[in-house]
């Protein structure tokens, strides 16, 4: 059915809700995690080419640490390989929070979009 | 001369009172076989992405909801009206299909909250690799507890609604208090009951906090400004 203009449904537009500040944040939170367009000067290069490659190691990170999780769970692991890969996890987890410290970026710069599967961190 | 496009649209008639489109400039209807495109001129190459540029496409867009259902462009949909001619020919049976879809609905949109019961971790000094890796199991099994109850709330959802929806597009995020973000394509008779419906379920789920929005024009269920963007490599 198409509207006239005769037809008393209006097009206009209406929100509804009880909660509206609590809404307005967190649509804020999913505009600023839209790709903006990169914007190349001689300053930002530098970090905006960490934030590219600590994003992928922050990636791979987190699925080394499920795949680890799991092979523990799978219990084809001894105590002593549980604790050194877990001590070789926790390193490489302070190293990477320890660059992005140096490069002035945080957890959220380094969140990925994975789509169905949902966001990175 | 190039061409800002806003959407395409079918049985318009003449356009009336229509808001001034991106730039300031004046919309005009285009007519392509049995189709017409809202389309402004536009000296550029380039469109910025500003709060103003988006709010002069959708008010464009939205100025023919009350008497059509338009097929959105893409935000920055630049082209010739040589291209625009060529795609819509070449396209034409495919766009019919897709106003067949649409005829004679709007997009309403649903978006979800809930609080996320994230264990307390306190972050007290770990020092053993063992327990660094009972932490991370714990982590993810919170996580995966919460992308189950994630998807029953989509699915929740959609059992509302969809007896009075003809199609839909969800994006459910496990991970994130805005949950669900449910796009629903409804007839334009069916708003009242719809709503109603709505109103109806959110009683019922007091811990989820709902935002209820539109009609919108059909964004989500547009689909055709991938196929333009391929086509004529528009950015």
């Amino acid at each position: 059915m198409e509207l006239s203009p005769e037809n008393p449904l209006s097009a206009e537009p209406e929100i509804e809700t009880s909660h509206p500040e609590e809404f307005v944040e967190q649509l804020r939170c999913v505009t600023d995690s839209l790709p903006s367009r990169i914007n190349i000067d001689a300053e930002g290069v530098e970090q905006g080419l960490a934030k590219l490659v600590l994003t992928l190691i922050e990636f791979i990170r987190r699925l080394l640490e499920k795949q680890a999780v799991r092979r523990m769970e799978g219990g084809d692991l001894s105590p002593e390989q549980i604790e050194e890969l877990g001590l070789a996890l926790m390193k490489l987890e302070a190293k990477l929070h320890e660059l992005k410290t140096q490069f002035g970026l945080t957890d959220e710069d380094l969140n990925l979009d994975l789509g169905p599967i949902g966001r990175l961190i | 001369m190039k061409l800002y496009a806003y959407c395409l649209v079918e049985d318009v008639g003449a356009l009336e009172a229509t808001p001034l489109g991106i730039s300031g400039a004046p919309v005009r209807l285009l007519e392509m076989d049995e189709f017409a495109v809202l389309v402004s001129d536009f000296n550029t190459e380039t469109v910025a992405v500003s709060r103003e540029n988006a709010l002069a496409h959708a008010a464009v867009v939205r100025s023919v909801l009350d008497r059509t259902t338009p097929l959105p462009f893409r935000f920055g949909t630049v082209v010739t009206e040589q291209q625009l001619r060529s795609y819509i020919s070449a396209r034409k049976p495919a766009l019919q299909t897709r106003f067949a879809l649409l005829r004679g609905c709007v997009e309403m949109s649903v978006k979800i909250i809930r609080e996320l019961s994230r264990a307390n971790s306190a972050h007290a000094e770990i020092t053993s690799g063992t327990t660094f890796l009972q932490e991370k199991q714990r982590e993810i099994r919170g996580s995966e507890q919460s992308a189950a109850e994630a998807k029953d709330i989509s699915t929740w959802l959609q059992d509302q609604v969809k007896a009075l929806t003809r199609d839909e597009q969800v994006i459910v995020r496990p991970s994130e208090k805005l949950v669900v973000a449910a796009a629903h394509l409804v007839e334009r008779a069916k708003i009242p009951q719809y709503k109603e419906t709505l109103a109806a379920a959110r009683e019922k789920r007091s811990e989820l906090h709902f935002l209820v929005s539109g009609p919108w024009p059909p964004y989500s269920f547009a689909n055709i400004e991938l196929e333009f963007k391929s086509q004529f490599r528009v950015s």
